[in-house]
């Protein structure tokens, strides 16, 4: 069974992985190993507390099973779906073993195994015993966590089919997220204080290991200090909870119980005769604002951006720092980025509307507009509140100029990003049960994350200026900078997003329709749109007319070409941000932490020279990646 | 312009690969006739619609809507044509409703006639009963019936249908065969595609059969089916297999 369904995965992952998606699971197979091995590195240092070193390494194996419980809320539905087996006489929980089996088939369960030798090496300073304990430990949570992943992910399906489901959805995973990003909050302050060499406090310690996940950690040190009742009760938690996780999941891989809520339109609606919405961008702008209403998904997906903004500004002040707090209406600008920049792969062939209307233009621009008027007033009313709240009076220069030129910029980032990365889906109604079922747009969606922030550069760049020059008038000119670049950003994305519609739209419905983009005319296996030409004729006898389709080839990257680009977005990172627009705020309000931060071991204006020449080296680095990850998007799509 | 066939193709091809779905069509639809394109799966008919309908760019060749080419002036032809694809997504969360009220805004029908041809098409096709019901939650059936009526709101003089009649239950595919004749009677052109050849035999008035990527016959259908029934003539044009095979013997068992 496990074994069938295995090779049954292998097949469909061979005829679906198209060279865009294999840069990106390369892409984040090599990231996902480095943070493995960073985790292996843990265990080898040197602290002086005993308990500590346990601590940390529960801490993040913590963060590991969070990352498996969010990954497929946000990423795509599992190859393997129960659905696909509904007919087959099976019992349930064998398939739900079976698909557990092929699910443990996957570059994410190779990284997290990795990272989980940490425990054997972690194990190996305890003595032999802990470390014969580790290999059988570290397997089980590894099995737990990919349970708990499907777990979640199942449980989730089921709530976000209804709106508040799916509002409730949306909380849970910016919850989620908040969680593991606060890991870094942590290590902050572990790292200013002396944690290390006393500990963490017991409550805390207790607390972490009673987590499933820590319970290899706790077998290992019981096993080194000899306990071994409890080394036999943590080894023999790990598949009493996998085998009632696993009846959890069998039980929700039947037919639904219970029918899905329906979600019911307005009985009528006639077109407005004049104003804003009554040509066709408008009519696309109300459109999708029923859309985002009235679709679970998008409810999801308007409330996480939100959520997260709130929870992570809201965090610092359970140990009193108001610090974060006016950032929240930019947050939410630069988050909501992440959430919208597939629309047309969600979508899906409704596309064809677009295209027999003649309405790309009118579409784009509509879109933009929904977009905006979603995340808009949240934005805007967050920033002033919380501003307000703060007591900041010296943060409204830098959030008025910041939080119009992150929406704009958002809205013609997400237009140009939907165009131009698409990313193929189930069609609307194939998910109307299970809204989370969305094509995985997980890749695009990171980098955009981090092209997101951009636009807050010019206006912050006049800000900086007006603080080094001391020119007060400078600092306030950082609003109509903002404003200017926003809409600047939004009016030529969203022109360049329209433009490559009007002029790729039949191959992007072509790859909506088979999950595959157009396939040149020479090589690879044909596939009508609709149906499977029956006898494959010889193209060189065709006639001299059968020119190559316009669409470019599948482009399998190169480890080369990975490399490099990978090496752009992490070198860019490094420039623009620690090497970068950091030390230039650190020295600009004369903060004095050194750190790892080159610009600061230089006197001052030296310095800032260097933070400056770092952000211009990251940008164009940043500037070098993008263009190749779009352009393998693009072509590989 | 008035005497130029509603569709023309000259030369089509279309390859996915090294398979031509589409191998050099030429195919002439004259105005005002009820035209069934028919051929078994895969034979290339939704491949050569799409492409007439400018949503799949042909390899070579060209497409003409009463004379506008389709690929080179597509704001004109898309006036003139409306469209049914077979299977594709709509605007999911509107009602019915609100998905014909946006296709007119986006053709830019004035509103008050866009209200009147609602509210008609909604009525003849038996769409008023289902008035909060988004797309998403309609049933095939319903989903054929709204598909057509965005594809005649804005009066095309060329209908373009893949498949318009599957799954629709025997009631309604009489009112939509009714909705059909009456557009052809008053002057358009119906190009629909099926392998349902009793069907294309009670409607149409000309016929193309395809096999293999290419038309095999075309004409009125008095002589594409000669003294025979239409599907004889299509069995023995695409080449009928044994119609009983071997194998499968231990169904019986």
């Amino acid at each position: 069974m496990v074994g069938v369904l295995i090779r049954m995965k292998l097949a469909v992952l061979r005829n679906s992985t198209t060279g865009g998606r294999a840069a990106w699971m390369v892409t984040g197979g090599v990231l996902g190993l480095c943070c493995a091995a960073a985790t292996v590195l843990l265990t080898f240092a040197d602290v002086s507390h005993p308990g500590v070193l346990g601590d940390l390494l529960a801490a993040v194996w913590l963060g590991w099973a969070l990352s498996w419980m969010i990954g497929p809320l946000w990423g795509a539905s599992a190859v393997l779906r129960a659905e696909h087996f509904a007919l087959l006489p099976l019992p349930r929980p064998r398939l739900a073993a079976g698909l557990l089996g092929a699910g443990l088939v996957a570059i994410t369960t190779a990284v997290t195994a990795v990272a989980f030798l940490s425990l054997i090496t972690y194990a190996a300073r305890l003595g032999p015993a802990a470390a014969l304990v580790a290999v059988p430990a570290a397997a089980g949570v590894l099995v737990l966590v990919v349970l708990l992943s499907r777990v979640t992910h199942a449980l989730f399906t089921v709530v976000a089919t209804s709106r508040t489901g799916a509002a409730v959805t949306g909380l849970l995973f910016a919850g989620l997220l908040i969680v593991s990003q606060s890991g870094w909050m942590l290590i902050v302050p572990i790292l200013y204080s002396d944690v290390l060499t006393t500990g963490f406090s017991p409550l805390f310690s207790t607390v972490l290991r009673a987590v499933p996940s820590s319970w290899g950690v706790v077998a290992v040190e019981a096993a080194g200090r000899g306990d071994w009742p409890v080394t036999a009760a943590a080894l023999a938690g790990l598949p009493v909870l996998g085998a009632l996780l696993l009846l959890v999941w069998a039980a929700t891989l039947g037919t639904p119980r219970r029918s899905r809520v329906t979600i019911r339109g307005g009985a009528y609606g006639t077109a407005p005769a004049r104003g804003p919405l009554a040509g066709p961008a408008g009519a696309v702008f109300r459109k999708e604002v029923r859309t985002w209403w009235r679709d679970p998904g998008r409810i999801t997906a308007a409330v996480v951006p939100i959520a997260w903004a709130l929870g992570t500004a809201l965090l610092p002040l359970t140990f009193g720092a108001p610090v974060l707090l006016p950032w929240a209406g930019a947050a939410v600008a630069w988050f909501a980025v992440t959430s919208a920049g597939n629309l047309y792969g969600d979508d899906g062939t409704a596309l064809w509307h677009t295209l027999t209307t003649g309405s790309e233009r009118a579409d784009v621009r509509g879109r933009q507009w929904a977009y905006l008027a979603v995340y808009g007033p949240v934005a805007v009313l967050l920033s002033a509140g919380l501003t307000v709240w703060s007591g900041y009076t010296w943060a409204w220069p830098w959030v008025v100029a910041v939080v119009p030129a992150l929406l704009g910029g958002g809205a013609g980032l997400i237009a140009y990003a939907s165009v131009s990365a698409l990313t193929p889906g189930p069609d609307p109604r194939r998910r109307a049960d299970a809204p989370l079922e969305g094509a995985d747009a997980t890749g695009p969606s990171y980098v955009l994350f981090w092209v997101g922030i951009l636009p807050a550069g010019p206006p912050l760049a006049v800000i900086v200026t007006g603080h080094l020059l001391d020119v007060p008038w400078l600092l306030w000119a950082g609003l109509p900078v903002g404003v200017a670049t926003g809409v600047a950003l939004a009016w030529w994305l969203g022109d360049r997003a329209a433009a490559r519609l009007q002029e790729r739209g039949p191959e992007m419905l072509h790859t909506m329709r088979t999950g595959r983009p157009p396939p040149p005319s020479s090589v690879g296996v044909a596939r009508s749109p609709l149906g499977v030409a029956r006898s494959p004729l010889d193209v060189a006898s065709s006639p001299a007319g059968v020119a190559p389709s316009p669409s470019p080839a599948a482009v399998v990257a190169s480890g080369r070409e990975v490399v490099r680009v990978l090496g752009c977005w992490i070198g860019g990172g490094l420039l623009t941000f620690p090497q970068g627009l950091v030390p230039v705020i650190l020295i600009l309000v004369g903060a004095d932490v050194r750190s790892w931060f080159l610009a600061m071991y230089l006197p001052p204006p030296w310095g800032l020279v260097l933070g400056v020449a770092g952000v211009v080296a990251g940008v164009a680095l940043f500037t070098t990646a993008i263009r190749a990850t779009f352009r393998r998007a693009v072509d590989g799509r | 312009m008035g005497s130029d066939p509603a569709l023309r193709l000259t030369g089509l091809v279309k390859a996915f690969g090294s398979t031509v779905a589409v191998d050099r069509v030429d195919l002439t639809v004259p105005a005002g006739s009820f035209f069934g394109l028919v051929g078994p799966n895969g034979a290339g008919k939704t491949t050569a619609l799409s492409m007439a309908a400018g949503l799949l760019r042909p390899g070579a060749g060209r497409c003409e809507v009463s004379g506008v080419d389709v690929w080179a002036d597509p704001v004109r032809a898309k006036t003139l044509i409306g469209v049914l694809p077979d299977g594709l997504a709509l605007p999911e969360r509107l009602t019915g409703r609100e998905l014909l009220t946006f296709t007119g805004q986006l053709r830019r029908i004035p509103p008050d006639v866009l209200t009147e041809r609602v509210q008609e098409l909604l009525t003849v096709m038996g769409l008023t009963g289902a008035e909060t019901t988004l797309v998403v939650d309609y049933s095939t059936g319903m989903r054929k019936k709204i598909g057509l009526a965005t594809a005649l709101l804005h009066g095309p003089r060329l209908l373009i249908l893949d498949e318009p009649f599957e799954a629709v239950d025997p009631v309604s595919a009489a009112a939509l065969k009714a909705i059909l004749v009456r557009f052809v009677a008053s002057g358009g052109s119906v190009v629909l595609s099926s392998h349902v050849m009793a069907l294309v035999e009670q409607l149409c008035d000309t016929v193309a059969i395809m096999d293999r990527g290419r038309v095999v016959a075309a004409g009125p259908l008095a002589d594409v089916r000669g003294d025979e029934t239409l599907e004889r003539a299509f069995v023995e044009l695409v080449g009928a297999a044994d119609p009983v095979p071997d194998g499968l013997s231990w169904l019986a068992s």
